[in-house]
């Protein structure tokens, strides 16, 4: 961006020049503003003579809370389903996060497929980017994403010609164009 | 051609088209004239401080998925027009993430008001996910009012975001049977969810 | 003839809370205007200049030009306005109420409406532009000014004013009618 000169950004335009003449009215705040921060003031030079709790304690309590973190950072992603969870055939699993993007899981179940991809707005709706993997000999099809927090729209492809919605994940609210597509949120 | 419009032509061909102010994968995927329509609905969404790029992905999501032209355009106009809604609910301090998550609970039916009440409830932590839990539960068949007062009741005990993607658990298994493969996704707000 | 504020500084650093009091009422409103824009409405305004003023006592030894003690106080006010807008969040609402400087004449005759209008457009403003826009236009800082206190770059802060004076100019486009 160039550095002109400073003014040359000058309203010249005529509802601006009204909007900044009305904004630039005095505004007149409760004076007794003045009086409650003299307040706190003089309440804090109190507070600064009186002992502080106890070092040790409060490091206690800060270790403890590190520690809690990084438990739930490094839950393996099968433990993370509550108890009593139906088995879905696509799971979606939150793993570390790093910067602040997390790995996530896909799973779909689709025996008799020879070749299963993820179409969604993680990867610009590419049906060439994203294949899923067979794993084991029952049809299922995994791959894992790195992604960051926020709501995404997908649906899988099979064998390139059918569309298939992810069951375990609820359906698109919004889904504009007829074919079956699933809603993420990574949070 | 003269040399001097060949350099001129060539110089603008060798130009990115970012650099000719059109996003590449919308010119790539669609055709120019679709592309134009929805280049028009992106710029006017940056113009307007909205984000832009859920603008892009369904533009994409169309081409993908196959639909026509004119439904493509259709989709990225009332998305613009949801997220320009959006941010009249949120004001401008909400995120990116928010605004989009909030376009699509207005899309599901949900109120305008719904979406400030939550705020307004919960107002130190990131909005997405109750709005996003909250469209889900609409998705899943639960009547909006309740799925409204559900949420909201969590926003005002101060739950944690956890508690919410909780919630929607509960509604999926309610529901759960779930539909069979390659059916429409869309399922009318009306229809109760079958107990199974 | 009142004390500079250089005078006013060193009077409350040697423990003289009225030099204080002094001051505050000095900037009270100017900043109050900015802070009421930014958030929206009176009481946050009052609660982010409240908080600015204790702020700026407990570090005022730090202040290293006391004769630009405004300034100084200034950028925690902006500051401040960026923290009590994320807690406060649900007490957005603006104030169109009259300022008390009402003109007998020269007030159009929707001046309530007007200033809603504008409150509410300025609203929908992202707050970086937001803040922009009202350091820029309202305070009328420079460039070199508003890169000090807010700590971005030049470009950006043209930038954020550009996107603020389109945005407010499309909003307000079809309310202003005179």
């Amino acid at each position: 961006m160039s550095m002109s000169a400073e003014h040359d950004d000058a309203l010249d335009d005529e509802v601006l020049r009204q909007v900044v003449s009305e904004l630039r009215r005095p505004v007149r705040l409760d004076p007794s503003l003045d009086r409650r921060a003299l307040d706190q003031i003089r309440a804090e030079a109190t507070l600064r003579m009186a002992p502080r709790p106890d070092r040790r304690w409060r490091a206690w309590l800060a270790g403890a809370a590190v520690a809690a973190g990084v438990g739930l950072a490094v839950v393996l992603p099968d433990q993370q389903r509550p108890a009593g969870a139906p088995a879905s055939p696509v799971t979606v699993e939150q793993g570390e996060a790093s910067s602040d993007a997390r790995s996530v899981r896909l799973r779909l179940a689709a025996p008799a497929s020879s070749r299963v991809a993820v179409v969604g707005d993680f990867n610009d709706w590419d049906p060439a980017a994203t294949p899923l993997r067979p794993v084991g000999d029952g049809g299922t099809w995994i791959v894992e994403l790195r992604l960051k927090p926020g709501r995404y729209h997908y649906t899988f492809l099979i064998d390139g010609r059918r569309w298939a919605r992810d069951p375990s994940e609820p359906p698109a609210a919004e889904s504009d164009f007829g074919a079956p597509v699933s809603v993420l949120t990574v949070s | 051609m003269s040399f001097a419009r060949w350099l001129a032509l060539s110089a603008l061909l060798a130009l990115p088209a970012t650099a000719r102010g059109q996003d590449a994968r919308l010119t790539e995927r669609l055709d120019a004239a679709t592309a134009s329509q929805v280049q028009q609905a992106v710029d006017s969404a940056k113009g307007a401080g909205l984000p832009s790029e859920p603008l892009v992905q369904k533009a994409l999501e169309g081409a993908t998925l196959g639909a026509s032209d004119d439904r493509i355009v259709a989709a990225v106009q009332s998305l613009h027009g949801q997220l320009r809604r959006a941010r009249q609910a949120l004001g401008g301090d909400a995120s990116d993430a928010e605004l989009t998550a909030a376009a699509g609970a207005l899309r599901a039916g949900l109120e305008p008001s719904a979406l400030r009440r939550l705020q307004s409830l919960r107002p130190d932590q990131p909005l997405v996910v109750p709005i996003a839990v909250l469209t889900d539960l609409v998705a899943e068949g639960v009547p909006p009012a309740e799925a409204t007062r559900s949420v909201l009741d969590l926003a005002r005990d101060g739950r944690p975001d956890d508690e919410f993607v909780a919630l929607r658990r509960q509604a999926q298994r309610r529901g759960a049977g779930g539909e069979p493969v390659g059916r429409p996704a869309l399922r009318p707000a009306a229809d109760p969810p079958v107990d199974q | 003839m009142s004390d500079s504020d250089a005078a006013l500084v060193a009077r409350t650093l040697g423990g003289d809370l009225t030099a204080y009091a002094a001051l505050m009422t000095r900037y009270r409103d100017k900043f109050g205007r900015y802070a009421f824009h930014m958030l929206g409405n009176r009481e946050d305004a009052q609660e982010a200049l409240q908080d600015s003023f204790v702020r700026a006592f407990r570090s005022l030894a730090s202040c290293r030009q006391p004769e630009r003690f405004g300034a100084w106080l200034f950028r925690i006010v902006v500051n401040r306005c960026r923290t009590v807008r994320r807690r406060l969040q649900r007490s957005r609402r603006f104030d169109a109420d009259l300022p008390d400087d009402v003109a007998a004449g020269g007030e159009r005759p929707d001046a309530f409406e007007w200033r809603d209008e504008i409150g509410q457009a300025l609203e929908q403003l992202r707050p970086h532009y937001r803040e922009a826009f009202l350091l820029r236009y309202v305070e009328g800082l420079e460039y070199a000014e508003m890169a000090e206190m807010t700590g971005a770059k030049e470009p950006a802060l043209r930038m954020r004013v550009k996107r603020a004076s389109d945005q407010l100019r499309e909003l307000l486009r079809d309310v202003h009618v005179r």
